[in-house]
C-alpha cells in the first residue's frame, strides 16, 4: 500500500462526501423503526451531540493524537490494538462482578505498561519517552496500602516480559537482565526505569539484526555458519564497538566505516582464504557472542 | 522498521497517505448506524472490531460501491474477497457470461456498476461479443486491472485516442468525463494503416502520466517491460498484457499467481468444516441471519453461506440475486 500514489485531498474529500451521502441514503432506507425522515441539519447536529455525549469524539481525538505521535507503519492495525487495549481496561468488559484480585490487577498493570512502551519505536525518542513516562505512572499507581512508586520486583518482571516477548533466546538476554535489574524492594526512579527500558529494546533490536546477519552467513546446505567466518564478523563488530567508546562524533564515523561493506568483506575474505574445513558455529552461539559485545558496554545499575 | 520518510511527513499528509481519516469517518458512520450495539458492547469494542476487520479486509463485504473503491486497500480487499468467495467457480472449470459475473459481484456489493464489469469483460473478449463465456481466472485478472487501476485506465484510454488521431498527447491533462468514447476501437479493416499505436511513443506518454497521476498506477518499470516487447499495440492489447503480467499482479498484492489461484488448502479445509457444520443446522442459521447482527457478524454469516453455495448452480444468476442489505 505504501508505494501507491496518494489521492489529492480534494479528490479524497469528494469521495468521502459521496460516501457519506450514500451512507445517509442507506441509513434512511434501513431505519425501518423510525419514520423515513431524511437526514437534515438538525439530525446531523444531534448526531454530533450524541457522539460527544457518549465520548466517541474524545476517544477518537485521543486515538488520533496517539497515531500522530507514534506514526506507525500500519496505522489501522495500530488503532485496532489501541481500542482493544482500551476495551480490556474498561470495567464494562468481561470482569463485571467482583473486583479482580491483586495478582490479576498486577498483571493488567504490566500489560498496560507494555502496551504503552510498544506504541512507538525507541528511535522516535520524544514519543518513546512520553510513553515510558505513562508506563511508569501505570506501574507506580499500584496497591492502595503501599506508597506510590515502582519497586524493583515489578521493574524486573517487566524487563523479563519484554525480553520474552522479544523472542530473543533467554541465555542471550540473561546477562543484560543481571546488569540492569534492581533489587526487589528497591524503589526505581524514572531515570533508571527509562534507561532500563531503552537498553532492553535496543538490545532486542540488536539481537534481531544479529540474527539476520547470521542467516546471511549460514551455509544453506548445513544450516550452520562457518566458525571462522562467524568469528571474523564478530571481531569486526567488536572492533567497531570499541572504536565508538568515546562519545566524540568522529568516533561514530570511524565505527561506521569499520562496519562498511568493504572492510567487513575484507575480514571475511581473510577468514576464508585458507580453505580448511572448520567447526560450524550455531545460531545460538553467534547471537550470544554478539549480544555479549553489546552488553559489555552497558553500565550496571547502582 | 524505520521509515524516516513517514516520520518527516506533515501530520495531515501522513494521515491522508494511509487513509486514516477515511476509515475513522467510516467507523463513526457505522457506529451511528449501530447505536444499539455500542450500548451493549461498548465503544472501544466496536472500534476494535471495526479496525480489525479493516486489517483483515472483511470490512468491504456488502458495502456500497463508493466505499469499496475509496482506497487502494479497499479495492485489494474486494478483489481478494471476490476470489475467495467464488474461486470454486474456477475450480470446477465453469464458464460464465459477463452478466453472470456481474451477479456474483453484486452479491458482495449490491450497487456494483455494470459498466465496470462490462469493461473487464471487454479486456477478456477483445470484441463486442459480450455474451461469450469466460473462465474464472481470465475474468478475475482482467477485472483486477480494470477495477484497481480504473482511473489510470481512463487516462490511458484518452491518451491512446489522442495518439490514434495523431494529436500530441502530452498536451492532454486528464479526461474530464468518463464518456465511453475510448470503447470505440479502430476498425481493423482500414486500408494500409497498421493497427494500434507505436509502443515507444505510447510508453513515453504513460511514463509522463504515472509521474503526475494521483491515483494508483502499475509500477512504471513493469509498464515499460510490457511495452518494450512489441512494436505497436492496441489499447485492448495493452490491457490484456497488463492483466496477464505476473509482476503487476504481485505488485498489486491482492491475488496469488495464476497457478495458485485454485490452490488454497486452508480454505478448502475451512469450507469442508463449514459445510459439515452448516448442513444439519440450516434452519437455525437462516433464522439467525434475520436477527440484527452485532457489528459485522451478520455479514460474516452471509459470507459463510455464500462460500458454501454449491457452484453447480452458478450459471443461474437469478438464484444469486440477494436483496440489498437490509
Amino acid at each position: 500500500m505504501a508505494a501507491l500514489p496518494v489521492p489529492l485531498p480534494s479528490a479524497k474529500m469528494a469521495a468521502v462526501e459521496k460516501r457519506r451521502q450514500a451512507v445517509a441514503q442507506a441509513t434512511s432506507f434501513t431505519d425501518s423503526g423510525r419514520p423515513g425522515v431524511p437526514r437534515t441539519a438538525a439530525t446531523a447536529e444531534s448526531e454530533e451531540d450524541f457522539l460527544r455525549q457518549v465520548g466517541v469524539t474524545e476517544m477518537l481525538r485521543a486515538a488520533l493524537l496517539k497515531v500522530l505521535e507514534a506514526r506507525p507503519e500500519e496505522p489501522i492495525a495500530f488503532l485496532a490494538h489501541y481500542f482493544e487495549n482500551m476495551g480490556l481496561r474498561s470495567p464494562a468488559n468481561g470482569g463485571a462482578g467482583e473486583p479482580p484480585g491483586q495478582l490479576l490487577l498486577q498483571q493488567q498493570r504490566l500489560g498496560r505498561a507494555l502496551w504503552h512502551l510498544r506504541l512507538a519505536h525507541h528511535s522516535q525518542r520524544t514519543a518513546f519517552n512520553n510513553n515510558v513516562g505513562v508506563a511508569y505512572e501505570c506501574l507506580s499507581a499500584s496497591g492502595r496500602k503501599k506508597k506510590p512508586g515502582l519497586d524493583g520486583r515489578t521493574y524486573s518482571e517487566l524487563l523479563k516480559r519484554i525480553c520474552r516477548d522479544g523472542e530473543a533466546p533467554e541465555e542471550v538476554v540473561a546477562p543484560l537482565l543481571r546488569k540492569i535489574q534492581c533489587r526487589d524492594h528497591e524503589a526505581v526512579p524514572l531515570a533508571v526505569f527509562r534507561a532500563g527500558m531503552l537498553t532492553c529494546f535496543v538490545l532486542l533490536e540488536f539481537v534481531a539484526r544479529a540474527g539476520a546477519l547470521y542467516r546471511l552467513l549460514e551455509d544453506p546446505g548445513l544450516a550452520m555458519a562457518d566458525r571462522r567466518l562467524g568469528q571474523a564478523v564478530l571481531d569486526t563488530l567488536e572492533g567497531a564497538l570499541q572504536a565508538s567508546d568515546d562519545t566524540a562524533p568522529a568516533r561514530y564515523l570511524e565505527a561506521g566505516s569499520r562496519l562498511g561493506p568493504d572492510s567487513l568483506a575484507l575480514a571475511m575474505d581473510r577468514a576464508l582464504v585458507a580453505r580448511r574445513p572448520s567447526a560450524p558455529m550455531t545460531r545460538e552461539e553467534f547471537l550470544e557472542k554478539a549480544a555479549a559485545l553489546f552488553i559489555a558496554k552497558v553500565k550496571p545499575v547502582g | 522498521m524505520l521509515s524516516p520518510e513517514r516520520l518527516a511527513l506533515p501530520d495531515y499528509e501522513y494521515l491522508a497517505q494511509r487513509h486514516v481519516l477515511t476509515y475513522v469517518e467510516d467507523a463513526v458512520c457505522q457506529l451511528l448506524e449501530n447505536k444499539e450495539d455500542i450500548s451493549q458492547y461498548g465503544i472501544a469494542r466496536f472500534f476494535t472490531e471495526y479496525f480489525n476487520s479493516v486489517c483483515q479486509g472483511t470490512h468491504i463485504l456488502f458495502r456500497e460501491f463508493s466505499f469499496i473503491q475509496a482506497t487502494p486497500h479497499n479495492r485489494a480487499s474486494f478483489l481478494r474477497a471476490f476470489w475467495r468467495c467464488f474461486r470454486t467457480v474456477g475450480k470446477n472449470g465453469d464458464l460464465l457470461t459477463m452478466r453472470e459475473y456481474h451477479c456474483l459481484l453484486q452479491l458482495l456489493c449490491p450497487d456494483f456498476p455494470l459498466e465496470l464489469t462490462q469493461k473487464a469483460a471487454r479486456i477478456v473478449l477483445m470484441d463486442d461479443a459480450m455474451d461469450c463465456l469466460m473462465s474464472f481466472s481470465d475474468f478475475l485478472f482482467a477485472f483486477q486491472i480494470q477495477f484497481y487501476y480504473s482511473e489510470f485506465l481512463e487516462s490511458v484510454a484518452a491518451i491512446y485516442q489522442d495518439l490514434l488521431s495523431g494529436k500530441n498527447p502530452n498536451t492532454v491533462i486528464v479526461p474530464t468525463s468518463s464518456s465511453g468514447q475510448h470503447r470505440h476501437r479502430p476498425s481493423t479493416g482500414e486500408a494500409g494503416t497498421p493497427e494500434g499505436v507505436e509502443a515507444s511513443l505510447f510508453y513515453q506518454c504513460l511514463e509522463n502520466l504515472c509521474d503526475r497521476h494521483k491515483y494508483s498506477c502499475p509500477p512504471p518499470a513493469l509498464v515499460k517491460e510490457v511495452l518494450s516487447n512489441v512494436q505497436r499495440l492496441t489499447f485492448y492489447g495493452f490491457l490484456v498484457a497488463l492483466s496477464k503480467h505476473h509482476g503487476i499482479n504481485q505488485a498489486l498484492g491482492a491475488l496469488p499467481d495464476k497457478g495458485d489461484l485454485m490452490h488454497d488448502p486452508a480454505m478448502d479445509e475451512e469450507l469442508e468444516r463449514l459445510v459439515l457444520r452448516w448442513r444439519p443446522h440450516r434452519s437455525s442459521r437462516q433464522h439467525r441471519a434475520k436477527e440484527p447482527g452485532a457489528f459485522g457478524y451478520q455479514r460474516r454469516d452471509k459470507l459463510e453461506a455464500l462460500q458454501t453455495v454449491p457452484p453447480a448452480s452458478a450459471p443461474t444468476p437469478c438464484l444469486y440475486q440477494w436483496e440489498p442489505i437490509e
